[in-house]
């Protein structure tokens, strides 16, 4: 019995000891981006930092591939929302006049920019760590240092910044698909009048807000994660896969603890009048 | 760099050579040109519906043969009580956070309403009906793609690139009644029961959110789930963590077992079954809710 807890308490610290490690490693990873952003803007462009161009590519793959991943996830979520709205309010009242402004209030506060984040995390989080995680095992990253590179400034940097731009245009193009979804589902499926569904009449300037700023927060966390966890691998291909596996549940978690932080500071903020 | 073999290294400098170009002015977008340019999407689109095509078939072929290796229902059980303890005990901890998150986010969610119109009887009824029919579920489902599907992905493309698949049937033993019967079996079943304890963790969540940032009792929450929250309502988020596990763990083994290429490979398998798992959980939430309600 008495070993039983000891190991207890043992295994319990040693899960602290690591992830007050990985939270300090995090952390550094976070600051050097930060850092090397400031660094790209003071320095002469194709110096040491990244290579040339290397931001627009890095659009092009977190943006421009996860397009239809995105249009398809969310619109489908839309749908699915507006249906169990609906199907629920059908029980209760059968009014379905509040549902489009609602349902625009919660898409725009919340789930546009909330499940982009969420599905981003799950391929572009996936995509990034084992990218460079392939390179870390491969030690690329070692040679990108040899050669008087920071691994953080070539690698992270372009991400980072392509994904807060992406992350932003993604969330906007997710959050109209969904409500176009949501409208035509309630349309065919509960008869409500489209001119009903799309009022815009509740929607706030805080709203847009708040959207941004979840928005810019995800964009900013997942390829901070992602590259934490890619940089970290060790091994061959196995460490590859956990490192994908770890950036994958990292900044998926990381999405819905911003997501709870950030909307319970906006509840605060407004005295509840959100 | 890693090269792409669905996004050849051509590609790259193209885009590359496109953006550093000066854009072409009126006069150089003669037809031939667009027509070209329109022949080349053309040719994306139906390299990736082929290859959709491809995955899609690859999955369902692979889900036959499991079903087939469980008609005289001979497992490892070994491998089956490895998978389940390891699949199910050891993400309780994450599943439970999100879920707790969840909640407390729907709550969040029906914070102003009920702040508007003082009605706290109806807070746990947003929140609830939410919570269990399709947030708990979703959520749930992705945290456990991302834990254990692509963890699987992993382990099974490691096996795979490093040979042990090839070990396995020279020694006469079907890779796929051994490997990913156990697998397939276990990721059903733990995703089901670990919905079951989410949906109980959110519902907590929710009430805990409710009492420390809306000031409303914990009795005040217990009745509004009790009076609003049919039986059914759990049920139906149930059932269709039986359809999402069953999508992780097809789409999970399928990119295990068919990767190609060392380390960059194993990476970019894990990245794909984790997006195929992402897009069918989607899909079927929006079947089964239109079918059954």
């Amino acid at each position: 019995m008495k070993r039983f807890i000891v190991s207890g308490i043992e295994t319990l610290g040693a899960a602290v000891v690591d992830a007050v490690h990985a939270v300090v490693e995090l952390w550094l990873v976070y600051v050097s981006t930060i850092a090397g952003i400031v660094r790209g803007l003071s320095r002469r462009r194709g110096g040491r930092g990244r290579p040339k161009g290397e931001i627009l590519r890095q659009l092009y793959y977190i943006g421009n591939k996860s397009f239809i991943f995105i249009i398809v996830t969310l619109g489908f979520i839309g749908m699915v929302m507006t249906y169990q709205a609906c199907l629920q309010l059908s029980r209760v009242t059968g009014d379905y006049s509040q549902v489009g402004q609602q349902f625009l209030r919660l898409i725009v506060s919340d789930f546009g920019p909330t499940l982009t984040g969420m599905m981003l995390a799950t391929r572009v989080g996936a995509g990034i760590a084992a990218e460079i995680g392939s390179m870390k095992v491969t030690e690329q990253i070692d040679a990108l240092r040899m050669s008087g590179v920071l691994p953080i400034d070539y690698l992270i940097v372009p991400r980072f910044i392509a994904s807060i731009i992406m992350t932003l245009v993604l969330a906007t193009i997710g959050a109209v698909v969904m409500y176009a979804a949501g409208g035509l589902t309630a349309n065919y499926s509960w008869g409500v009048n489209p001119n009903l569904f799309f009022d815009l009449d509740l929607a706030r300037g805080r709203h847009f807000a708040l959207f941004a700023v979840k928005s810019i927060a995800y964009g900013a966390a997942i390829p901070v994660v992602a590259g934490f966890c890619g940089l970290r691998a060790r091994g061959s291909s196995e460490g590859v896969g956990w490192a994908t596996t770890a950036a994958v549940i990292g900044s998926s978690f990381a999405v819905i603890v911003l997501d709870f932080l950030i909307s319970a500071a906006a509840l605060f903020v407004t005295g509840g009048d959100l | 760099m890693t090269s792409d073999e669905d996004q050849p290294q051509h590609s790259l400098e193209h885009l590359q050579a496109q953006t550093l170009a000066p854009p072409p002015s009126p006069q150089d977008m003669t037809p031939i040109a667009i027509a070209g340019l329109g022949a080349r999407t053309l040719e994306g689109l139906g390299a990736g519906a082929i290859r959709i095509a491809e995955e899609v078939g690859g999955m369902v072929v692979l889900a036959g043969q499991v079903m087939r290796a469980l008609v005289p229902p001979r497992i490892d059980r070994r491998e089956l009580f490895k998978n389940l303890y390891k699949m199910g005990n050891r993400s309780v901890p994450i599943v439970a956070l999100t879920a707790f998150f969840a909640g407390g986010l729907m709550m969040l969610q029906a914070g102003p309403f009920v702040i508007k119109f003082g009605a706290t009887a109806l807070a746990g009824w947003g929140a609830g009906y939410a919570v269990l029919r399709e947030i708990g579920p979703i959520l749930i489902a992705l945290m456990f793609s991302g834990r254990v599907g692509a963890n699987n992905t992993a382990e099974l493309a490691t096996m795979t690139v490093t040979e042990q698949l090839d070990g396995l049937r020279a020694l006469a033993i079907d890779p796929i009644r051994f490997l990913v019967v156990p697998r397939v079996l276990a990721m059903i079943t733990m995703l089901f029961a670990l919905t079951v304890i989410g949906d109980f963790v959110a519902l907590a969540g929710a009430s805990v959110v409710a009492r420390a940032m809306l000031g409303i009792d914990w009795s005040t929450m217990y009745h509004s789930f009790a009076d609003n929250l049919a039986p059914y309502d759990f049920l139906h988020g149930i059932y269709k963590s039986l359809a999402f596990g069953f999508a992780i763990a097809m789409s999970s083994c399928y990119f295990g077992v068919t990767v190609r290429g060392g380390a960059v490979g194993v990476g970019r398998a894990v990245n794909a079954a984790v997006v195929a798992a992402a897009v069918s959980i989607m899909l079927l939430d929006f079947f089964l809710t239109y079918t059954t309600g």
